[in-house]
Parts: structure tokens; sequence; C-alpha cells
């Protein structure tokens, strides 16, 4: 039950592909994700002046995160809130999807993975654009002996923040499986509500935060 | 030829985790579906419902600032009559005070012409009573004559006797009867 289960084999010009249940789960959460952005979209043609009801909750939405990325980023870098909307809006899906059942995608190492290393090229990519040369100089710093270490601390950053989100969440995953698992079947209504409210919901949004937030911090250090 | 083929019986089993040529593709796929989604979500939902409140910022803001010189215009309007009023009531002191310079000097001209015609009146009184002075006096010398005359008359006829009257009447009598005659 733990195990992330492989639901088939692809086999894609001679290169075996295992399309994972933490692939498919994605999709399914991206075709949730796309639905709703549809559904908004569709409305925003009826937003009004002074919003109400669901048209507050997607400009509350919409203006926090902006606000929240704008803040972190700064106007130089704000155009790259978008990504980060995206990172926002999936990481909270996965752990909120996680009440449902559904495996979260962010309980695989893949899936932290490719989100910190996207992180990491962004950082790589918006140091060199806005610094150019001072940012490569900043590894040599202060002594240009110092290079393989602050190499290593650049590149230990994607890696410590994608296992950062995945051990959180795989260790809700974990506990979650070992109760359903373990206990007998009569304390498996109500409590489990409370661990998954605890380990999906409260968990799940507060390591959103972290990762968003400590994303943001490694680009705009880079950047500026 | 690129083909794609469903191995389902031959999926392998699950694991937690694991750091392969598996997991690199998986990385790729992930990579690529959070591309895919950002892009979407970034066209779909968020650039729009920015836009929107940019818009709407801006309608408000234009609005704002709309009041805010209608404001600006109507205070220098209250500024600009408060001055003509200021200006009025100076305006006002200043024909205040020339109607009354005004009217003191009228009121001036009127008493020096109630004088004068008041001294022509007097004048023209005192010519009259001096002319009606001459006249009574003349009256009264005439009057005086004439009463003179009757005391004269009254004096002679109690003089004259009845002897002298009928000498009188005699000579009176006679030159009337040649009178007759020469007739």
């Amino acid at each position: 039950m733990l195990n992330i289960k492989n639901l088939w084999v692809l086999n894609i010009a001679g290169v075996e592909v295992w399309i994972t249940e933490t692939i498919f789960n994605t999709w399914l959460i991206m075709l949730f994700l796309i639905i709703f952005a549809v559904i908004a979209r569709i409305k925003l043609h009826n937003f009004k002046t002074v919003p109400t009801g669901f048209q507050n909750f997607i400009e509350a939405v919409v203006e926090a995160f902006d606000g929240f990325a704008s803040n972190a980023l700064g106007e130089k870098l704000s155009y790259i809130a978008p990504w980060f909307f995206m990172v926002f809006a999936l990481i909270l899906s996965c752990s909120l999807f996680s009440i449902f059942g559904v495996r979260a995608p962010t309980a695989d190492f893949a899936t932290t993975f490719a989100l910190a290393f996207a992180t990491f090229i962004l950082m790589f990519f918006m140091g060199f654009k806005h610094r150019r040369g001072s940012y490569l100089k900043s590894f040599f710093e202060p002594h240009p002996v110092f290079f393989p270490l602050n190499l290593i601390g650049e590149l230990s950053k994607p890696v410590s923040l994608s296992f950062r989100l995945f051990g959180n969440m795989l260790s809700g995953t974990i506990i979650l499986t070992l109760y359903y698992g373990l206990t007998p079947l009569f304390v498996q209504i109500g409590i489990p509500a409370l661990l998954h409210a605890f380990f999906d919901v409260l968990f799940g949004a507060l390591q959103t935060y972290i990762f968003v937030i400590i994303s943001l911090m490694y680009i705009k250090g880079a950047a500026d | 030829m690129h083909r794609i083929v469903f191995l389902a019986q031959a999926a392998p089993e699950g694991r937690v985790f694991g750091l392969d040529f598996q997991t690199l593709i998986h990385i790729g796929i992930q990579l690529f579906n959070g591309i895919i989604l950002a892009v979407a979500l970034s066209f779909i939902l968020y650039k729009p419902v920015k836009e929107f409140m940019r818009k709407r910022t801006d309608r408000i803001q234009s609005k704002i600032d709309e009041a805010d010189a209608t404001m600006a215009k109507a205070n220098e309007l209250i500024a600009e009559y408060e001055k003509k009023l200021k200006n009025i009531d100076k305006e006002r002191a200043e024909i205040l005070e020339a109607a009354r310079l005004k009217v003191a000097d009228e009121s001036k001209n009127i008493l020096e012409e109630a004088r004068r015609e008041a001294l022509e009146i007097k004048k023209r009184s005192m010519d009259s009573v001096a002319e009606e002075k001459e006249r009574l006096k003349e009256e009264t010398r005439l009057y005086i004559i004439e009463l003179a005359s009757l005391i004269a008359e009254k004096y002679i006829k109690q003089s004259i006797d009845a002897e002298i009257q009928d000498k009188l009447f005699e000579e009176a009598l006679a030159q009337l009867e040649d009178t007759q005659w020469q007739n």
C-alpha cells in the first residue's frame, strides 16, 4: 500500500516508461485544476466590480498569491510568479486530494525533485540574467578555494528542497497507511479524519508554503 | 519509427523510492506536466484574473482621480467665489461710501440752493414791503390831502354867511343866464 504502483508500462521507441500512480494522479489533479481554471475563466466574463461568492474566492487566491510572490521576489522578478502559482496550486492540491484516498504525487521523489529542479534552473537562469558575471563570481567568494563548497552548496539546494517536501509528504502517507493497515476497523471511523486534517490539510498547506517561500528566496538570492 | 506499446501485464512491482533511469524519466514527465499546468493556469486563470483586477483598480483609480480633480475644481470655484464675495464686500463698501459722499454733496447743494432761494424770497419780500410802504405813504398822503380839503371845505362852508351865499348865487345865476342867451 505504501508503494507507488506502476499502472502501465509504455515502450516508446525501445525505451521502457513506467506510468506510475504518481503520474496518473498528477494528471488527475492537473485535469481538476485546469477544469477549475476554465470554469473560473468562463465566470470571469460575469465578474462584478464588487466581488461576491466564487469571484471573491478566485480574486482572494490570485491576489494573495500575487502579493506574496511580489513581496518575496520584488517587482523585478514578479514575472515568474505564474510558475510558482502552479507549484503552489499543485502541491496544495496533491495534499488535499490525498484526503480522498488519492496517493499524493508529492509523496514521490520524482515529483518533488522535478519541482525543485525547476527552481534550481530558474535560480541559475535568473542569477545569470540579472547579475551576469557577478553571479558566476559569487561561486569563487570569499576566495577561489571555496568554489567546490559553493558549488556543492548550490547543487544541494534542489536536493534539500525536494527531499524536505518528499519526506514530509511521505511521512504523512506512511503514518496514515500504517494506521489504516494496523488498526481494527472500528477505529477507522472518525479518527482518520483528524489525521487527514493534520497530515494532509495542515502539513500540506505548511509544506506548500515552505517549498514556495524557500524557492522564491533561492531565486531572489541568486538574482539580487 | 516511434512505437508506443502498452505492456500492462508486464508492469513491475511498485516502490517507494528509487534512483534509476525510471526516476529520471519520471522527473522529466513531472517537469513536463508542471510546465503544461503552469502554462494552462497562467493563461487561463492567473493572468486574466490579474488583468481583470488591474483594470478594475485602474478604473477605480481613475474615478478617484476624477473625483479629486472635481474636488480641486470645486475648491478653486469656492476660492474664486470667496474672493468675489470678499471683493463684493469691498465694492459694496465703496459704493456705499460713494453714495454717502454723493448724498452729502447733494444735501449740501440742496441746502445751498434752499438758502439762496430763501435769501431771494427774503429780498423779494423786502422789496415788496418797501413798495407797499411807498404805496401806503402815497395813499396816506393823498388821503391826508383829501381830508385837509374836506376840512378846509367844511371850514369855508361854515365861514360863509347867508349874504355872501346869496351874492355868490346871484353871480352864478347871472353867468348862467348870459350863457343860455349866447346859445
